[in-house]
């Protein structure tokens, strides 16, 4: 079932990438001829939003977010990830704070105006909500997996396994 | 401003991931704060996102992926090669090299210390260089990457300071360049005193030298053809960045034919997988980012510096030795995204162009990705490579040495710096 949310997700973002590039691309050639789309640049920064929700959340399950590992790098196992989940839960908590006060937000924000697009504001701050909910349940999915590997010994929440002993893993990480 | 400030770095301090801990510390501002709703919190995330300077940030990330996957990087190594690997210390200075030439297509220091590190580290073990010199001149080289145009810590650093970035870009050639040949004399000095010579190459003939830049001319001519279309505000960064991706994608298909389908769809996925992670670190920063200018922080840093200190040289200089303290401990996003705010308002009101100081605060918060206790791009190049810390950190030190030797003499000569943007946007 996550196997498929997690394609469906990275067919969306996909989408979004493509769109977002053209919008912007046919934009400035019609700027550059004297006959400005205006609404194609409103309409990319409102699907960029979601591709970064979206993008973060793939980001999560890839345990790609960055994070200092000077000192929980060198807590026992079983410790570091209790604290991983400790601070899970309190990111959980955040991410539930958010996602109630943005809906209610976006129910306020209905009426706005989005530029000159005619759409309505609500679908940008729709996005703080939704992903939320979408990088929770990420974040839950590895909740669940790291607990099962709990005695394993490497599996953490949301930290790769140490880096500098498996160099395999460091290959997927390419920070911009 | 105390709470958030503790809340942030106790998060940080149990690893939790940065965006997650900026996210919660500026979220707390809003639920403490009695007159604040707590909604305008969740507003100000969505506003973060609403920017079009910021979508140069997905564009020339997608560029970078797409290139890599089009063949680009080998061409640009055999290129390198040919150049100067015939140089004392060759293998090195090929690393130095290469990381300029993929400054010009792609925006990131860690990505490109990674490449090398995998294409280069282990050929440079092999014929005998010594692992940590191999490691440090590979990461330290890859700061060249992230100062020569296109730079996604320069755009950042424009859209939060608010100064435009097509002329940061242009400022940003220069000292790429003079850190490349700053580099590359302490790649030679060292490798004449060790030894570390590739035996049995030859000066490439002159011939053969355009060859490999004839294969190559899709690549090079790329960041000529950037900095042209942003010459004199005719295209926006971000709209550059949108004909880069159509650029890169074309070189791939049409011309070097390299790109498949499979090949488009990992350029996609390491680009969404990027493009999420940096920017919900941005997205989130935008809770806090407001309580810095709702609580007046920027002015109280900034009377409390100028108060005992005149001399402009020494006010950027404090500040640069601190942003290297706290770029050991911090990651450059994170840097800029706070201090930024923090200290423009300072730079301006004493007369510096934002333009130079820029450049300087890059370079300073990105060479802290490169140096102990904390860099993203060390730990990359060192679990890539195998090498140790400790070692890699003593064979750093001329490296990093130099880079601070180059910033500090940029730092009394802004027109190094600027004379590019004025000259292609006028002063």
């Amino acid at each position: 079932m996550l196997r498929r949310l997690a394609q469906f997700e990275f067919v969306v973002a996909m989408a979004l990438l493509v769109i977002i590039v053209v919008l912007v691309f046919v934009a400035a050639i019609m700027r550059f001829f004297d006959t400005p789309l205006i609404w194609s640049v409103d309409m990319a920064q409102l699907l960029f939003i979601w591709l970064c929700m979206i993008g973060a959340t793939r980001a999560m399950r890839q345990k790609g977010h960055l994070g200092i590992d000077l000192v929980v790098r060198h807590l026992p196992h079983r410790v570091r990830l209790g604290v991983e989940f400790a601070v899970s839960l309190l990111i959980l908590g955040f991410f539930a704070l958010l996602a109630i006060e943005g809906t209610k937000l976006t129910l306020l924000n209905q009426q706005r105006q989005f530029g000159d697009s005619g759409l309505s504001y609500g679908w940008v701050t729709a996005a703080v909500p939704v992903g939320c909910v979408l990088i929770g349940i990420a974040l839950v999915y590895n909740m669940v997996r790291a607990w099962q590997a709990r005695r394993d010994g490497k599996t953490l929440v949301y930290s790769r396994a140490d880096i500098v002993e498996d160099a395999p893993a460091a290959e997927q990480s390419p920070w911009a | 401003m105390g709470l958030i400030v503790v809340i942030f770095f106790a998060l940080m301090f149990i690893g939790a991931p940065v965006a997650f801990a900026i996210g919660i510390s500026g979220f707390v501002f809003f639920t403490t704060d009695q007159t604040m709703p707590v909604s305008i919190a969740v507003q100000k995330i969505a506003t973060m996102s609403q920017s079009f300077p910021l979508l140069a940030v997905p564009f020339f990330v997608f560029a970078g992926h797409l290139m890599n996957e089009s063949g680009i990087t080998a061409r640009l190594f055999r290129f390198a090669n040919l150049a100067v690997g015939w140089m004392s210390g060759g293998l090195a200075q090929v690393a130095i090299l290469l990381s300029t030439l993929m400054g010009g297509v792609s925006g990131s220091a860690v990505a490109d210390a990674a490449m090398e590190a995998r294409i280069l580290g282990p050929t440079m073990v092999a014929k005998g260089y010594g692992k940590g010199f191999s490691a440090a001149a590979i990461a330290v080289g890859s700061l060249i990457t992230a100062t020569i145009p296109p730079s996604i810590g320069l755009i950042l650093y424009g859209y939060v300071g608010n100064v435009s970035i097509g002329r940061l870009f242009l400022a940003g050639i220069v000292p790429g360049i003079l850190m490349m040949v700053g580099l590359m004399i302490t790649t030679y000095l060292i490798a004449k005193k060790r030894g570390y010579v590739v035996a049995d190459t030859a000066r490439p003939t002159a011939r053969a030298l355009l060859g490999a830049a004839w294969d190559a001319k899709w690549a090079l001519f790329f960041p000529v053809a950037l900095v042209l279309a942003i010459r004199g505000g005719v295209f926006t960064p971000s709209e550059v960045g949108a004909f880069a991706v159509i650029y890169a994608a074309a070189v791939g298909v049409f011309f070097h034919r390299d790109m498949s389908w499979p090949k488009f769809l990992k350029a996609c996925g390491d680009t969404i997988s990027d493009v999420g992670m940096i920017m919900i670190i941005i997205l989130m920063s935008g809770m806090v980012g407001f309580a810095i200018i709702y609580l007046q922080v920027p002015q109280g840093i900034s009377s409390w510096m100028l108060a005992g200190v005149s001399d402009h040289n020494l006010i950027i200089l404090m500040i640069l030795v601190f942003l290297l303290i706290a770029g050991l401990f911090v990651e450059s996003t994170v840097l800029v995204l706070l201090l930024t705010p923090i200290f423009v308002p300072i730079i301006n009101s004493i007369g510096v162009d934002p333009v130079h100081f820029g450049i300087l605060m890059m370079s300073i918060v990105t060479l802290g990705g490169m140096t102990p206790p904390v860099g993203v791009a060390m730990y990359a190049v060192c679990s890539l490579m195998n090498v140790r810390v400790e070692e890699y950190t003593v064979e750093s030190i001329p490296f990093v040495a130099t880079i601070i030797a180059i910033i500090g003499a940029l730092l009394f000569l802004p027109d190094v710096v600027l004379w590019l943007p004025r000259l292609a946007f006028g002063s």
